[in-house]
């Protein structure tokens, strides 16, 4: 069979590389190659079979390819690819943000080459962890994701931007750390025969309940601090701040979903019993990211800043929805890391372009901005009303999902985050007040509307956050074709 | 011809090292002073040694300059027996590491100035040194191996002293000369304390007796001694103090074959004295599974003396290369760290430790030495010893810049380089141990992260900085040298160690697969 996935990572690297040494015409190579990924991400879609099920109770993947690595006889590590729904539904993520991302930042002008060559190449490090099924090949992808996103920030980045690199570098590396010990202890405690996914997952049942719950620990830290969970969130907002846009859209739209799905397909799945016994810490780690993130947001003036820490309120339900633990939570889990990635990317564009039309994100200086600049104020709006979960934009299914598996588990605790929903739609509905409507003030003369190569970055984005809003079923069809069917039924 | 093969083939490569070395010292003599030649001379000794070593340890196409015949690898010898010398593919393993070590710091300073003073003093004794590497790595007689320590000693003191008349080299090369000094005799007593007690310094006497007689307290006092004398060697915590001051004042081509070649026959040292000799004390361990099962008991004591060592070292070099302002003095402070991360094999002792500390070792040749060139050749371009005075080199100097990242990447143990397979290998092995070594894992880990920090500021510096615009206009090379002012030598040093960091981090599997079998007998024969 045709190496499809290998044939996938292999497009983004000659891509990325090519991009690299393209000088001036960079974001051409790099449009293409996102077109390109696209048609394969594509092809995935229409060729993919459905879930296989469970075969020797492994769960089984499509697309599969394996090839010997490092051969020890103790330590067997291969290049194990493979695909399920979940891995599909964030691929199509990646794709679709690669290519709003390449279209926004056209107009890049410093470093060119560079710019677009890292923009690719941690969208390969993406796809990587997605598509990656060997303990090491994942954790390969997930550290590699690191050093492009680490020069981002740290070249085209703002005025604190070395700090904010290095910080976010050292977080999540000493995160990854402790992930890593976790994952080779998982691989030689339990005996299992390889790296691969597939061994690891028959093996570790055989572990003691108490070894899971520690093991579990363990790569819950390494995962939870991309998420970000409080209270190891405290990199984000400045990463999130400091980065240039493009930055911001692929750390908020997919260096962040890289935490969920290595939780989902790595902890939880693996270690059931593990999982079963901290939920509790789930819970509490959940609610708290909830709540702090919200409360937090609302304090912000600076878009960005509240942006950022608006993420930490939705990446805390994702991480209640996987804590719930049923098949209803984890599909919700997935489909609001999916949301979130789109409409995130929309509203960190929305605020970079706010920042170079008004020289400033400063919510309460600038006000009336829609007469002047409608196309900007409509992205703004589109994005922050499928951020509060308004009906028919993407997170509104993702969020009903989520507090109906919550309501499941948990009964009358959904009250929390549903109280904090309330919260959240204040501070878009209020920062849309004050920007959006009422007198125009702190516009410059020379403000105009968005260039089209933004409109265009943006456009992708919004028209996604509407189709899958209205269209829901899309997802939730692919992203049962997974274990996550029948959790936490075998 | 049988007996004299069997006399000189295990000697092949010294020899050949000894006849370059001669060579070079005729040529001074008869006024042949230029740089570029002697260089030639050298490399192409260390260059056939390598070879013929590649053909000893079975590497198909150097089938011709096999030297030791087939078999001859790996053989216990007879009981009762107390050979000098004991060829191991393990052993030859290391002669090969050496040599990579020697062939870089040669290539690159071919391209030094042709009328340079010292030249002969210079590869004359850096191929002396060479020869007493080699040596070590065959030793089975405890005499045998500090003479041959010994070997590799006097003429690194005398190397790092080579340019006289620069007084920073001569007190390094001072301070050099007593610590080694000290090293020796502490080296020695141990020995003897050892011969004392079994009356005999072979290495296969010694522990047939420590396994029928047992291990007295005259024993272990003598193994504290020996572990002491090679600690000094190593730059092991808290025998380091010496490095970081001779490392700084040599000659930086020096620093690298120091840091990338000398310090690595101590850890062999290591590997000969306290694994070979203390396994065997408990056969029953050694014989039932050297490989995949528990770990090979050493001794309590022995085990966790050097656990708390390694994870001393380690933790001790990364912070005091944090706060370092020179880089020099930063990365001879993580050369410290990474012994650390070495001697965690020893402690472990199974046969998947060793090949971890194996393949760390010859990273640390490739990125510890190729960074030490890189330094040389910085300096050699006009730019200071500050790590400040590197603002924007890795713009202006894409290349060079680049091979200087990669090297420091690995250091850190960032993936797809050779640093990170062997920290992989050797973490994993630790955690595959399971009981108390699970934690040396964790700190050799946590250690990693912790260096990421002053390797992080280094590219910090050469990558975002900004240069101000006096200090922007690139002085002329003073050299006149070809690839921008490196020499072509340096240059392809640099981008053989870059390429090999790579090449080995995407494919390890022929290396490691060799270095694990060689281990696996090492442990069965025990030397």
């Amino acid at each position: 069979m045709f190496p499809i996935l290998s044939a996938v990572l292999a497009t983004l690297l000659v891509g990325t590389v090519l991009t690299f040494l393209s000088g001036k015409s960079a974001r051409w190579v790099a449009l293409a190659t996102s077109f390109v990924f696209l048609a394969e991400v594509a092809y995935l879609l229409l060729q993919f079979p459905g879930w296989a099920g469970f075969a020797g109770g492994v769960p089984q993947f499509a697309d599969g390819e394996s090839y010997a690595w490092i051969h020890l006889g103790w330590l067997q590590v291969n290049y194990t690819l493979g695909i399920d729904g979940i891995s599909l539904v964030l691929l199509v993520l990646t794709a679709i943000l690669q290519l709003a991302t390449v279209v926004y930042s056209w107009g890049e002008t410093k470093k060119p080459a560079a710019w677009f060559g890292l923009l690719l190449l941690t969208c390969l490090g993406c796809v990587g962890v997605f598509v990656a099924l060997d303990v090491l090949l994942f954790f390969l992808f997930w550290e590699a994701v690191l050093v492009p996103m680490f020069f981002i920030i740290g070249y085209w980045g703002g005025p604190r931007r070395r700090y904010a690199a290095i910080k976010f570098f050292v977080y999540t590396h000493v995160a990854s750390i402790v992930m890593l010990v976790g994952l080779l202890a998982l691989v030689f405690y339990s005996h299992a025969t390889s790296f691969d996914y597939a061994s690891v997952y028959a093996a570790a049942p055989s572990l003691s309940v108490v070894t899971q719950a520690f093991l579990f620990l363990s790569l819950f830290f390494g995962f939870g601090v991309k998420f970000p969970i409080v209270p190891f969130h405290t990199w984000l907002p400045d990463a999130h701040v400091e980065a240039p846009t493009g930055g911001s859209v692929l750390l908020a739209g997919l260096l962040l979903k890289l935490g969920g799905y290595g939780l989902i397909r790595w902890a939880v799945f693996v270690l059931p019993n593990g999982f079963h016994e901290v939920q509790p810490v789930l819970f509490v780690v959940a609610f708290a990211s909830i709540a702090w993130g919200s409360v937090v947001s609302l304090a912000q003036r600076d878009l960005k800043r509240m942006v950022a820490f608006s993420s930490i309120n939705h990446m805390g339900i994702v991480l209640l929805a996987i804590a719930v633990g049923s098949s209803l939570g984890l599909l919700a889990a997935v489909l609001l890391m999916f949301a979130h990635g789109i409409v995130s990317a929309l509203l960190f564009m929305s605020s970079g372009s706010v920042h170079h039309t008004f020289g400033t994100r400063d919510i309460a200086s600038v006000g009336g901005i829609t007469p002047r600049t409608p196309v900007l104020a409509t992205m703004i709006m589109i994005g922050s009303l499928a951020s509060l979960g308004l009906p028919w934009l993407i997170s509104f299914p993702a969020e009903f999902t989520a507090l109906l598996a919550t309501w499941d588990r948990l009964a009358y605790w959904v009250l929390l985050p549903l109280g904090i929903l309330v919260v959240t739609a204040a501070f878009y509905i209020w920062m849309m007040q004050r920007m959006l409507f009422g007198p125009e003030k702190g516009i410059p003369e020379s403000a105009h509307d968005l260039p089209a190569y933004e409109t265009v970055g943006m456009g992708i984005l919004a028209a996604a956050a509407i189709v899958f809003g209205v269209l829901p079923f899309l997802l939730v069809n692919l992203i049962t074709a997974s274990p996550i069917r029948v959790f936490p039924g075998v | 011809m049988v007996a004299f093969s069997s006399f000189v083939g295990p000697f092949v490569p010294e020899l050949l090292l000894l006849g370059g070395m001669l060579l070079v010292l005729l040529l001074d003599v008869l006024g042949v002073r230029r740089n570029e030649t002697l260089a030639t001379v050298a490399l192409t000794a260390l260059a056939l040694a390598f070879l013929s070593i590649l053909g000893d340890l079975g590497f198909a196409p150097l089938g011709v300059l096999a030297t030791v015949g087939p078999g001859a690898l790996n053989v216990a010898p007879a009981a009762g027996a107390a050979p000098l010398y004991h060829l191991t593919s393990f052993g030859l393993i290391f002669q090969a590491i050496f040599l990579v070590a020697a062939l870089l710091v040669v290539l690159a300073s071919s391209s030094r100035p042709s009328g340079e003073r010292g030249a002969p003093i210079f590869y004359g004794l850096l191929l002396l040194a060479t020869v007493g590497m080699l040596l070590v790595a065959v030793a089975s007689d405890l005499i045998f191996l500090l003479l041959a320590v010994e070997v590799v000693g006097v003429p690194s003191y005398l190397l790092v002293a080579y340019r006289r008349g620069e007084a920073r080299s001569m007190e390094a090369a001072m301070k050099f000369f007593i610590v080694g000094a000290l090293s020796t005799v502490l080296s020695f007593y141990g020995a003897s304390l050892l011969f004392g007690a079994y009356g005999s310094t072979n290495l296969f006497v010694i522990h047939a007796a420590a396994a029928s007689v047992g291990t007295p307290v005259l024993v272990l006092v003598g193994y504290g001694f020996l572990l002491a004398g090679l600690a000094f060697k190593v730059t092991l915590v808290p025998f380091h103090a010496w490095a970081v001051d001779v490392y700084d004042g040599a000659p930086t081509d020096v620093t690298a074959f120091l840091a990338g070649g000398t310090k690595k026959i101590g850890l062999f040292a290591f590997f000969l004295v306290f694994l070979g000799p203390v396994l065997l004390v408990h056969p029953a361990t050694a014989g039932a599974s050297p490989f995949g099962g528990g770990p090979l008991d050493l001794g309590p004591t022995l085990s966790i003396a050097l656990g708390v060592i390694a994870v001393l070292t380690m933790t001790v070099g990364n912070l005091l290369a944090l706060l370092q302002k020179e880089m020099k003095r930063m990365l001879a402070y993580s050369s410290i760290s990474q012994a650390g991360y070495m001697l965690i094999g020893v402690t472990i002792g199974t046969a998947p430790a060793l090949t971890g500390a194996t393949l760390q070792i010859l990273a640390h040749v490739l990125m510890k030495g190729g960074a030490f060139l890189v330094v040389a050749g910085v300096a050699g371009l006009g730019i200071g010893p500050l790590i400040d005075d590197w603002k924007g080199l890795g713009v202006r100097r894409p290349l060079l810049g680049a091979a200087f990242a990669l090297m420091l990447l690995s250091l850190a143990g960032v993936p797809l380089t050779i640093g990170f397979v062997s920290k992989f290998v050797l973490f994993s092995s630790a955690v595959q141990a399971q009981g108390w070594f699970i934690w040396l894992a964790v700190a050799g880990l946590l250690n990693s992260a912790l260096s990421v920090f002053y390797y992080a500021r280094v590219l910090k510096v050469m990558y975002f900085d900004r240069t101000d615009p006096i200090a922007a206009i690139e002085a002329p090379p003073a050299s006149g040298l070809g690839a921008g002012g490196l020499g072509y030598g340096r240059a392809a040093a640099i981008g053989l160690a870059a390429v090999l960091i790579v090449g080995i981090g995407l494919y390890p599997q022929p290396i490691l697969g060799a270095i694990q079998s060689a281990a696996q007998h090492f442990l069965l024969t025990g030397v």
